[in-house]
C-alpha cells in the first residue's frame, strides 16, 4: 500500500500506462558493482521507488572514480562505496529498504549476496565475477541484466535462460582487457540507465526490450545498434542447466 | 572469394579499413573459420569478443561466405 507521500512523490510516472508503482516496491532488486554503470542503475531505480535495492561492493571510493561515478563526492573519498551509495539513496529516496554487501562478488559469497532477489543488475568491472554471476542467474532462473562499458563504447542485454542465451553463449573467458579500462561518465551513464529500464520493464511484468538481444552503443558516432544473440547448443552454462 | 569486415570502437583502428573508414575488403579462402581469417590479417581473436552479420549474433567459429559483410566488436570489460 503507498502512502500519501508515496503517491506525491510517483504521481508522474503512475501517468505512464501500463506501470504499476506497488509491483516496484515489492520488488528486490541486486546492483552488483557499484562504479559508473551502478552508479547510474542504483539512483535511478531507487528514484523510480523500487522497494529494496541490495547493493554490492567491497571497494572505496577515489578521487579516479568521481569523473563517471555519480554516487559520491569529494566528501566521499576513502569511504566504502556501499555506504556512500546507502547515504546517497537514502537522502534522495528514504523509502527505499537497503540491503548492503561490503564484498567484491565471488564464487563462495555469491549466492548468499544473490539471495532473495528477483533480478540482478551488472555494474562489475571485469569479466571473471561476471560470469560468477551469470553462473548463478542460471542456476535459479534469475535474470542478469548485463552491461559493460569501455571509452565511449557500451553494451547491455537481458539474459533470462532458459527463455533466451546467456552471457556466456556471446562471450568466452581469455578477451584481451587493458591495465586500465579508459572510460568517462556518459558511457556507463547511458548503459545503467538503460538496464535501470530493463529492470523497471521485467518488474512492471512487461517484456524488456533486450531480453536475448544485445544493444551496442558507440557514443563517438552516437549510434545504438542490437543484435540477435542466439543460444549456443555448446555454451558450457547454460546448456547444462 | 571476397569478405568485408567492419569493426566498432576502438577495434577500427586495428582493422586497417580500405573501403571506407569502417570497412576492409579481405580476400580469403572459401571455409576458413573467422578465427582463422583474423589471424590472417594480423588481429589477434582476443581482440575481438564477438562478430555480427545482419543483426544476427556470430562467433569467432563462424565460417564467413562469400560478400558477407560481418561486423567485430571488440571485448569491453569496464563498469
Ligand atoms: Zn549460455
Amino acid at each position: 500500500m503507498l502512502s500519501d507521500k508515496e503517491k506525491e512523490r510517483y504521481s508522474r510516472q503512475v501517468l505512464i500506462p501500463g506501470w504499476n508503482q506497488e509491483k516496484l516496491k515489492q520488488a528486490n532488486v541486486l546492483v552488483v558493482g557499484l562504479g559508473g554503470l551502478g552508479s547510474a542503475s542504483a539512483l535511478y531505480l531507487a528514484a523510480a521507488g523500487i522497494g529494496r535495492l541490495h547493493l554490492c561492493d567491497g571497494d572505496r571510493v577515489e578521487l579516479s572514480d568521481l569523473n563517471r561515478q555519480m554516487l559520491y563526492s569529494e566528501s566521499s573519498l576513502g569511504l566504502l562505496k556501499v555506504e556512500e551509495a546507502s547515504r546517497r539513496i537514502g537522502a534522495l529516496n528514504p523509502s527505499v529498504a537497503i540491503v548492503r554487501h561490503n564484498a567484491y562478488l565471488d564464487s563462495r559469497n555469491a549466492a548468499e549476496i544473490i539471495a532473495g532477489c528477483q533480478v540482478i543488475v551488472d555494474g562489475l568491472d571485469s569479466l571473471e565475477p561476471r560470469f560468477i554471476l551469470n553462473q548463478e542467474s542460471v542456476l535459479r532462473g534469475i535474470p542478469y541484466v548485463y552491461g559493460a562499458v569501455q571509452g565511449w563504447q557500451g553494451y547491455a542485454g537481458f539474459f533470462h535462460p532458459p527463455q533466451t542465451a546467456c552471457l556466456a553463449c556471446l562471450l568466452r573467458p581469455g578477451a584481451f582487457k587493458p591495465d586500465r579500462v579508459p572510460v568517462w561518465g556518459v558511457t556507463p551513464g547511458a548503459i545503467g540507465l538503460i538496464q535501470a529500464g530493463e529492470v523497471v520493464k521485467w518488474t512492471l511484468g512487461q517484456n524488456p526490450s533486450l531480453q536475448g538481444r544485445l544493444l551496442i552503443y558507440d557514443g563517438a558516432s552516437l549510434s545504438f545498434e542490437i543484435i540477435s544473440v542466439e543460444k549456443d547448443p555448446a555454451c558450457p552454462v547454460c546448456s547444462r542447466a | 572469394m571476397v569478405i568485408y569486415l567492419k569493426a566498432g570502437g576502438e577495434l577500427r583502428s586495428k582493422l586497417q579499413p580500405d573501403v571506407d573508414h569502417f570497412t576492409r575488403r579481405v580476400e580469403t579462402e572459401a571455409g576458413k573459420p573467422l578465427s582463422d581469417i583474423l589471424i590472417g590479417i594480423g588481429i589477434s581473436p582476443a581482440f575481438v569478443a564477438f562478430a555480427f552479420k545482419d543483426g544476427q549474433l556470430k562467433r569467432l567459429d563462424y565460417t564467413p561466405s562469400e560478400g558477407d559483410i560481418i561486423t567485430l566488436q571488440p571485448p569491453v570489460s569496464g563498469g
